[in-house]
């Protein structure tokens, strides 16, 4: 029952810390050239992975699409299938995992040891707003550099699909991405990257939150560390559920009945 | 009489419930020195960052300057602390600046000054403090009273009329020790500044101090000038002044 107690404490003080965030970034809005900065330093550390990754996920796709799609002769939709479902469903869930594996434990550790060694006490006694010198930057960096980073992913899965499918299934590259277009349609497109703004929107909350709150010397530090990757992973998995139900919802209203 | 700085008015702070301070009155006026004595781990960094905003009181006034601290808004309290300035006790430099970009913080997030007038101030205090030499080494590149002079010289960038020492002397030789005393003493008289430090170093005490005041037992006794805290009557601080182990004071383990 305790930790049931804690856990929803755990959730409304990291939602007001996202409130104050909130209210920081239009009230004073950071320095434009920080924001650069972070969005440049989480894109460039995490896009060979994202690369890498996006290519073998448009190759499992293809994989194990292929097979079906023989069965009903219908291979020449394996591209477009294969991409939307990256782009709807894989695609943003990896891209944040990934995100939280590397900037959300880059992100807490940092913060974390700043607050634990008083820098950001320091900031607010050198006049300035800790959440908005350094807290706004990292969660504006995160959130920018996901979406970016869900592009370049997808298109390296586009990549991974049609070089598989070409040896193994002996789909032509023009094959592969010929009925793209007609698949991965806009409203696709968007669910896509919402889907993946609204997860970057957690990772960053989460891992800004666990830094910036984190006591107790370098054990505290690390505690921030293992309790933003628990988190993250729980609250991602969950939010996947939350916009996927949302996004075939809305589908469904635009449809008509 | 001189007008206060400060005014507390039987503050409490409490940390998950366990009291660190209780009914803390305590008065400090313009362009004065109050030095906090006492015992480790009884509250002295606790009150110092109380005073500096850094620690939300659960009971009791803060009044600076006659505004009431702990009831003005973000932006009043923002301007209020630009006007405040802390050294800490294990210094806060931000580790991934240099030397130079540590003093330039605070000039560039609170004036509009240009890039030459910043490097101007910053060549100003480095040299003020003894460190122009070091200025784009980082703090780990320099030596523990180097880290201290540098911690100063962030803390005096503003030109504050406030300034927060938490035990600029913590872990420095007995010259080293007098030497940033020395400094303290003069940039104060120069910029003319109220200064309210922490230490247990009872020498360097009486060496700045126009007031001292021993934190102990989550209460502030206020002892007055140096001679009379010297003959105070009060046990405790007979006990603490002249560091007898057997007395009434109990020093808790921790930092306070």
């Amino acid at each position: 029952m305790n930790h049931l107690a804690h856990a929803i404490d755990e959730i409304g003080r990291t939602t007001m810390f996202f409130a104050a965030l909130l209210k920081t970034m239009f009230r004073r809005p950071s320095r434009f050239g920080d924001v650069v900065d972070q969005t440049w330093n989480v894109t460039l550390q995490s896009l060979p992975t994202t690369a890498m990754a996006g290519f073998f996920v448009g190759a499992i796709m293809a994989v194990q699409f292929t097979m079906q799609m023989r069965d009903f002769g219908a291979l020449g939709y394996l591209g477009g299938l294969a991409t939307s479902g990256t782009l709807r469903e894989v695609g943003p869930l990896l891209i944040a995992f990934m995100l939280s594996g590397k900037v959300g434990a880059y992100t807490s550790a940092e913060l974390g040891t700043m607050r634990v060694t008083e820098q950001i006490d320091a900031v607010r006694c050198l006049g300035a707003d800790p959440l908005q010198e350094l807290i706004v930057p990292r969660f504006l960096g995160i959130v920018i550099s996901s979406s970016l980073l869900l592009g370049a992913g997808l298109l390296m899965s586009v990549l991974g699909g049609m070089t598989l499918g070409h040896l193994f299934a002996h789909v032509s590259p023009e094959e592969y991405v010929r009925h793209i277009p007609t698949i991965l349609t806009w409203p696709s497109i968007l669910i896509g990257f919402a889907k993946c703004a609204v997860f970057a929107v957690v990772l960053a909350t989460i891992c800004t939150y666990r830094g910036y709150s984190a006591t107790g010397g370098a054990k505290g530090v690390g505690r921030a560390v293992v309790t933003t990757a628990v988190s993250t992973m729980m609250c991602l998995v969950v939010m996947d559920w939350v916009t996927s139900y949302l996004a075939e919802a809305v589908m469904t209203l635009a449809r008509g009945p | 009489m001189k007008p206060k700085a400060f005014e507390l008015r039987r503050v409490g702070v409490a940390f998950d419930g366990r009291s660190v301070l209780r009914d803390v009155t305590l008065d400090v006026g313009e362009g004065e020195c109050l030095v906090l004595i006492g015992p480790s781990g009884q509250g002295k960094t606790t009150l110092l960052k109380t005073m500096a905003g850094l620690i939300a009181p659960q009971d009791g006034e803060i009044t600076v300057r006659n505004q009431n601290f702990l009831k003005m808004d973000a932006t009043e309290r923002l301007n209020l602390l630009k006007r405040m300035g802390m050294l800490f006790q294990r210094n806060a430099l931000f580790d991934s600046m240099t030397c130079a970009e540590n003093v330039a913080f605070p000039l560039r997030e609170t004036t509009d000054g240009d890039e030459a007038w910043i490097g101007d101030k910053v060549e100003q205090f480095l040299e003020a403090v003894g460190l122009s030499q070091a200025r784009d080494l980082y703090p780990d590149e320099i030596s523990g009273g180097m880290q201290k002079r540098l911690g100063i010289a962030r803390a005096l960038a503003l030109s504050p009329e406030i300034i927060f020492y938490d035990d600029p002397t913590a872990g420095l030789d007995p010259i080293t020790s007098r030497k940033i005393v020395e400094l303290i003493q003069r940039l104060r008289h120069e910029q003319n500044s109220t200064v309210i430090a922490v230490t247990n170093d009872m020498n360097r005490a009486y060496q700045m101090a126009d007031r001292l005041a021993l934190v102990a037992d989550g209460g502030v006794l206020v002892t007055g000038s140096v001679e009379e805290t010297k003959r105070h009557p009060d046990p405790r601080v007979r006990q603490f002044i002249h560091g007898s182990v057997e007395g009434p004071l109990s020093p808790v383990s921790g930092g306070g």
